[in-house]
């Protein structure tokens, strides 16, 4: 039979009607009769229970238990490890602070610019007592110094009052300063710079540097 | 001449259908063209380079656009029209308001495309064209979705059976998935990661929630009607439908594995695109173990052979779909040229290849003149070879794409690109292909639609004389 020669209607086997009321009717018998058992039915129930069982092993494996943010990798550190790894955080926010604050003057190298700005690598007034440097960051500094071995300070003055800086960033940066380039000098902490400030608060002037000679004479005795 | 029933619904029919027939068919070849553009550009990018509007960026989307709102729009209502009142036994109700709306949803989509050509097209997924004419596209669409329904709504048999159901459920889902899409994109925007997913949900479910159902729909209609018997295991069919409709919006964020969302949006994802292996099983069994009792009748008869076509295309390549949703296989296919496999598959091997057979089955009946079988047969072995060689390119060339890809310690562009390249060299060759087959459809739908001069001018001759 070639659909050439079909009248196009009622010369199917089916028409539209019939259609409706043969599946209509299906829906209500569920299916034709069969002799005997039903395997197709059974064979769906296996096949579809076993998926549901894989569904349901693979939801609970990962989805997270609904928790918006993905999982942090837990790693059990020793207490040097996370003493390290606190310290190499300190060490880069300072650094950071340091590329903001300070680089633009003392140099991104530490070395400052000859006859300028003192250099900070090597230099007694950073590296000895922690709290000279604190000082000088707290409330500035003006006047002549001696940085190994020349003078500076006839044209350029630490003024730290004009920008605030908190006391943590603080410790971060001088921290920083402390052991970079060829510095190897202790940590300081945001504890002692608090008491640093504290110290401090009744100095409204910047500092000069006789008055830091004075007030630390062990650092400039030798 | 008596008509019967059948005869004079197909008479209230004939203007709107052929009208939604008549633009689809052009809306294809617009798709085939864009379609052509695009694939040259990916293996000469160079091609038309000096020419703004045909920007990569431009056709594809103006290519996706076209095909899912142009051709399966128009083809959309057509079928469903056709099938409904057929199956209402019931005429057609306001064919000049169907018209009218089936003209306003044209020229949005015209506009629509010209606005995504001159830039101007959002960044949702299938929500690409300007939002100026989504107001114009909803109202149409709600046109004629309510004259459809007003059809059912007056049938003579009160039971509904399935073809009713997927037809009218897509016709239904649409505007649902549209009202969420654009209320959380456009007038209440989400913000962050949830307009990402919404967009990618939106775009994925109108070929899941829309294009699919439509054509399960025509299956579960034409495959009875032709070879005459009922459908086998066809108390599985509501199974199915409601797992379709359960599963099908929650499994498409699979697509999101390993994305900046929660852990628990492709985790679900995945879950239920397994748990669519239900309806895809069950589908699969109603359509092909009632078609494998008369092969010899379904290769004899050209829509059915279309028809099967689709479906045996929506079996094998759902469940690769399955395949590839799983989290470890998805790791390394996620951001290949797979991503075009799936939609290709969906869009021409399945949904295309069932309302080709749609149409050859419904045109005959409406306009009284037959398609020379000659015809239909070159465009079924022509999109049958097309559809084949192009998802086999995309298919073994995504896996190439992505398992390349995955290894840092290749040069993109020497190794990873060569290997490609060939794939897109033969996806380019079956586009002509399948532009050529469509051509031919095309050419001989709107053969039949548009009377012939010819036969026009023999007519008024013969009036002239008979006045005479």
């Amino acid at each position: 039979m070639t659909e050439d020669k079909d009248k196009f209607h009622g010369n199917e086997n089916m028409t539209d009607e019939e259609l409706v009321e043969i599946h209509s009717k299906l829906n209500v018998e569920k299916h034709p009769p069969t002799k005997g058992f039903l395997s197709a039915p059974l064979i769906f129930v296996f096949v579809f229970g076993c998926l549901i069982f894989v569904c349901s092993i693979q939801l609970a494996h990962s989805t997270n238990q609904f928790q918006l943010h993905p999982p942090t990798d837990v790693v059990d550190l020793t207490d040097e490890e996370k003493e390290a790894l606190r310290i190499e955080r300190k060490f880069e926010s300072g650094k950071k602070i340091f590329a903001l604050r300070c680089a633009s003057c003392h140099q991104a190298n530490g070395l400052g610019i000859p006859g300028q700005y003192p250099p900070l690598d090597g230099s007694k007034w950073a590296t000895s007592d922690p709290a000279l440097v604190s000082y000088i960051i707290l409330n500035g500094l003006k006047g002549e110094i001696v940085v190994k071995g020349e003078v500076y300070g006839t044209s350029a003055a630490v003024n730290m009052a004009a920008v605030p800086i908190t006391d943590r960033e603080i410790a971060n940066v001088t921290t920083y300063v402390r052991q970079a380039w060829g510095n190897n000098s202790s940590e300081i902490s945001t504890d002692e710079v608090v008491q640093f400030r504290q110290d401090t608060s009744a100095k409204q002037e910047q500092w000069t540097g006789d008055e830091l000679v004075e007030m630390f004479p062990a650092v400039f005795t030798n | 001449m008596k008509e019967n029933s059948e005869q004079i619904i197909d008479k209230s029919l004939k203007l709107a259908v052929c009208f939604f027939i008549a633009s689809a068919g052009l809306w294809l070849l617009a798709a085939a063209f864009f379609a052509y553009i695009a694939s040259a550009k990916l293996t000469d990018p160079f091609f038309l380079s000096s020419f703004e509007l045909f920007t990569y960026g431009k056709i594809k989307l103006a290519q996706a656009n076209a095909f899912v709102y142009g051709w399966g729009g128009n083809s959309i209502f057509a079928v469903t029209l056709w099938v409904v009142a057929r199956l209402a036994q019931a005429e057609a109700r306001g064919k000049v308001l169907l018209l009218f709306a089936g003209s306003i949803w044209n020229l949005a989509i015209t506009f629509g495309l010209l606005g995504i050509l001159d830039g101007h097209m959002t960044p949702h997924e299938m929500l690409e064209m300007p939002v100026e004419v989504w107001p114009a596209l909803f109202l149409s669409y709600g046109i004629i979705a309510t004259l459809i329904i007003v059809v059912h709504r007056s049938r003579r048999i009160k039971d509904t059976i399935a073809p009713q159901w997927f037809l009218l459920a897509s016709l239904l889902w649409f505007p649902m998935l549209f009202l969420i899409a654009w209320n959380g994109l456009e007038i209440d925007a989400a913000r962050g990661t949830v307009q990402s997913v919404l967009s990618m949900w939106f775009g994925q479910n109108v070929i899941w929630l829309w294009l699919t159902p439509v054509a399960l729909g025509s299956a579960y209609y034409i495959i009875p009607a032709i070879l005459g018997r009922p459908i086998d295991k066809y108390y599985l069919a509501v199974f199915g439908f409601w797992c379709i409709a359960s599963l099908a919006p929650w499994s498409v964020v699979h697509h999101l594995e390993g994305g900046p969302v929660p852990m628990w949006i492709p985790a679900i994802g995945t879950v239920m695109s397994i748990a669519m292996i239900f309806p895809i099983a069950v589908a699969s069994t109603n359509f092909h173990a009632t078609a494998f009792q008369d092969i010899n009748k379904v290769w004899n008869s050209l829509p059915l052979r279309f028809v099967i076509f689709g479906t045996l295309s929506y079996t094998v390549s759902s469940y690769i779909g399955v395949v590839f949703s799983l989290p470890a296989v998805a790791k390394i296919t996620q951001f290949s040229i797979i991503n075009e496999f799936h939609f290709n598959q969906r869009v021409y091997g399945f949904f295309s290849m069932i309302i080709f057979g749609m149409v050859y089955h419904m045109l005959p009946r409406i306009t009284g003149k037959e398609i020379a079988k000659s015809a239909k047969s070159f465009h079924f072995w022509t999109s049958a070879f097309g559809v084949l060689v192009l998802l086999l390119a995309y298919l073994i060339g995504g896996l190439t794409h992505g398992v390349l890809a995955q290894q840092p310690s290749l040069d993109w562009a020497s190794s990873v690109i060569s290997s490609v390249k060939p794939y897109f060299l033969i996806t380019e060759f079956a586009f002509i292909i399948l532009a050529f087959s469509q051509l031919v459809f095309v050419i001989n739908v709107w053969k039949a639609i548009i009377p012939s001069p010819f036969e026009l001018l023999n007519k008024l001759s013969l009036i002239k004389k008979g006045a005479t």
